[in-house]
């Protein structure tokens, strides 16, 4: 174990690139990438909700792919770029997806919204026209309010796709 | 819920990811943590040192040749899922690979980190028995290749000895006849299979000549259903009768499923034996039934 922990560290050196600035941060090993998110850089939009991989809220765009940041380590992702919910809107300007919750009421406590839309950012230009495979789709992120019919209502306003033959 | 403390070592090589492993009893390997980051939160398992080999380009590639599929230890499951080259050498990849957790989890979780956990509900290791899979490691006395049959050992136990890792596996190459469903029943969508089955199944001249059938969540390894195999043999359709038949010898091959607090024994074998008859029916009679996530 001596020689070993030789050539680990409890704390690490990283550099990422979040929502357009580079962080340049030394933290702990055992730092979540979600903690890192939300305590080292305070970027509160991020939430956490089971942190073991399964409700999906705290889900965030890394390297252009949707992941769950509580099931991550800070230092995993030492060198990628980095993207959460305050970047949807970082013009100023809601999304259209952002605008399609507003407009279709896709909420009710909010909780669970911005990892939402963080999965459906990191596959707008994919081919979601299946009904079943876009609700596969949103079943990777938990809405305890129930509100799941607005959240389709709201995603299929926007891709013109997802309107499958059973919807 | 927050993991242990624990030192953080990114390996440069598999070479020094082996000997570093060597030198730590209480060293465990990161791939895409997708298992072992929730279960560090959970604290069932705090190792003294991680061995990062994720940003390891030399073990990122996804290999489809006519002969089969090789996927290095740091490939993603989404990698794998979105190849359309390994689709059409190893069709169960796909099949098995959409049914594990959901899409942000596929992003980072890698299909030998799935292998190496070897957990009982899992797909990967199931579809690994059920085409002939051979796993090759790498350790500190060399490297040597495992086949699926006698990588899986016990629930989360395998052939891996210590400071071993799975370099590549390989999955050999389906033949042009079989087709490949892979089914399961879970409580919600993405958790755990409580049961389920991948199912290969070829015809020649209108009749069965090949059946695979590989059950999860059964017991401590992946269990090949024998009976239920001999039983779709020679067959070229599923009437009422055979479907019983069948039903009756994938309930016997469940044995004595373990019991938790999601599903008893009984369930667990009755689930296996209806979704082994709806599998094998819809590939043999051609049913257009989507098969779930598949």
């Amino acid at each position: 174990m001596t020689d070993a922990s030789k050539r680990g560290e409890s704390e690490v050196r990283i550099k990422v690139t979040v929502n357009g600035t580079q962080e340049n941060r030394r933290v702990p090993a055992r730092l979540l990438l979600s903690d890192f998110i939300r305590d080292t850089v305070g970027l509160t939009g991020t939430h956490i909700g089971c942190e073991h991989g399964v409700c999906g809220a705290c889900t965030i765009i890394v390297d252009g792919a949707a992941v769950r940041s509580c099931s991550l380590l800070a230092v995993q992702v030492d060198g990628s770029t980095i993207r959460t919910v305050e970047d949807l809107a970082g013009d100023g300007e809601l999304t259209p997806m952002q605008k399609a919750f507003h407009e279709n009421h896709a909420m009710q406590c909010g909780f669970c919204t911005a990892g939402f839309l963080m999965t459906l950012e990191s596959v707008k230009n994919e081919d979601y026209s299946d009904h079943d495979d876009l609700l596969d789709l949103l079943s990777g992120n938990l809405c305890r309010c129930t509100g799941y019919q607005d959240i389709l209502n709201a995603v299929t306003s926007v891709w013109e796709t997802g309107t499958g033959p059973s919807s | 819920m927050k993991p242990a403390s624990f030192d953080y070592y990114r390996a440069k090589s598999v070479d020094d990811a082996v000997s570093t492993l060597a030198e730590s009893p209480f060293a465990k390997v990161l791939a895409g943590g997708q298992s072992l980051v929730p279960s560090m939160n959970f604290r069932l398992s705090t190792p003294s040192l991680l061995v990062d080999i994720g940003q390891l380009d030399e073990l990122r590639s996804v290999a489809a040749t006519p002969e089969g599929v090789t996927i290095g230890a740091a490939a993603t499951q989404y990698a794998v899922e979105s190849s359309a080259e390994a689709a059409a050498v190893v069709p169960g990849l796909r099949a098995a690979l959409r049914w594990i957790g959901h899409r942000q989890i596929r992003n980072r979780g890698t299909v030998c980190g799935s292998l190496a956990h070897a957990d009982p509900a899992a797909e990967l290791p199931a579809l690994a028995v059920a085409t002939g899979a051979t796993m090759e490691l790498r350790g500190p006395n060399g490297t040597r290749t495992v086949a699926a049959t006698d990588f899986f050992r016990g629930p989360f136990w395998t052939d891996l000895q210590a400071g071993e890792i799975i370099t590549h596996v390989r999955f050999p190459a389906q033949a042009p006849n079989v087709t490949t469903r892979v089914n399961e029943i879970a409580r919600r969508s993405g958790d755990f299979a409580l049961v389920g089955v991948i199912a290969s199944i070829g015809s020649s001249n209108g009749s069965v000549d090949t059946a695979v059938l590989s059950g999860f969540g059964l017991g401590a390894t992946p269990v090949r259903l024998t009976a239920a195999e001999g039983v779709l043999h020679g067959k070229n359709t599923l009437d009422e009768p055979a479907r019983m038949e069948l039903y009756e010898a994938a309930y016997s091959d469940a044995g004595d499923p373990f019991e938790d607090v999601h599903a008893s024994t009984e369930y667990r074998r009755e689930s296996i034996a209806s979704l082994v008859v709806r599998t094998a029916t819809a590939i043999i009679d051609g049913s257009s039934e989507k098969g779930g996530r598949s």
